[in-house]
């Protein structure tokens, strides 16, 4: 399950819950994408806290989103994934991107390099 | 101790769930510790997806099978399927490399298998299916484990 919120500044936070797999990143593929086109998003924030599996599926998505930021040079960040999703973002390049803060710090983070350039 | 099981299901995504589901059952008995329990389901999942998606294409007909056995603390897995099967095994296997881009397929699922298991073998015919066996060696249950 996604829990997609549209935060100021073009933030777009994306709260995952349950298993992602690939049967579950089909069902959200296209309201993530909708709400990431939907006015201008320049960042994305993905809070895994509460989700309790993860599979490449997860990767692909992620990827792909990461992909639609390239137009706009936007950024991603990875909140607070489990030891074993930990890994799969490491094996797959994605380590630099995994935080492990709360949703508030990961705003500023992205708040202070947009402010930077 | 020794168990061993047989699961078929169709070609359909909802069945990912269902594999892991069931997997994470049969091996409850050895008291996996967490980061063992979570990598054994990520192997199964990649795997049964690949059968799913990649041998069948979905076509929500042909039937996966998944044959799994326990001696003492080691799980050997089979996942079968007699799709299209696979035209080069290296290549298949190389990270990142996928045949399925648009689909937003990574490329990472062998790898991930790979780095999660003690052991993985691939035998593919094209035209005549895939068959991967993994091997998982659980550690032993101590004090600390089973403070988790
Ligand atoms: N059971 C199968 N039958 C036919 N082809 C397969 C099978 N499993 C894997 N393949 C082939 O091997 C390639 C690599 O598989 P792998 O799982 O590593 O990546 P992927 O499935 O393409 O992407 P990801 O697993 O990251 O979502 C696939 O793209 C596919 O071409
Ligand atoms: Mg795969």
């Amino acid at each position: 399950m996604a829990t997609i919120t549209q935060l100021e500044n073009g933030i777009v936070l994306i709260t995952l819950a349950g298993e992602l797999d690939n049967h579950e990143a089909n069902q959200i593929r296209e309201e993530v994408s909708t709400a990431i086109f939907t006015g201008k998003t320049r960042a994305i924030i993905w809070d895994l806290y509460q989700l309790g599996f993860m599979d490449s599926a997860g990767i692909g998505l992620i990827l792909g989103r990461m992909r639609d930021l390239v137009p706009v040079n936007g950024e991603t960040l990875i909140l607070n994934p489990s030891p074993t999703m930990q890994k799969l973002f490491q094996f797959s390049g994605l380590g630099e991107v995994v935080r492990i803060c709360t949703v508030e710090e990961a705003i500023d983070e992205i708040g202070g390099v947009v402010h930077e350039k | 101790m020794k168990n061993e099981m047989t699961l078929s299901f169709l070609a359909i995504e909802q069945n990912e769930a269902l594999a892991r589901m069931a997997l994470t059952c049969f091996i409850a008995p050895l008291d996996p510790t967490l980061d063992e329990l979570s990598e054994f389901k990520t192997i199964v999942s990649e795997a049964v997806t690949n059968a799913i998606i990649h041998g069948y294409e979905c076509d929500g007909k042909s039937m996966v099978k998944v044959h799994a056995t326990i001696d003492d603390r080691s799980v050997k897995m089979t996942v079968t399927d007699e799709g299209m099967g696979i035209f080069d095994i290296e290549q298949a296997m190389e990270p990142m490399f996928t045949t399925k881009p648009q689909m937003e397929r990574s490329g990472m699922g062998f790898t991930i298998m790979e780095s999660f298991s003690d052991g993985i073998r691939v035998d593919s015919t094209l035209g005549n299916g895939t068959i991967v066996t993994f091997e998982k060696n659980f550690s032993p249950v101590t004090e600390v484990s089973r403070m988790r």
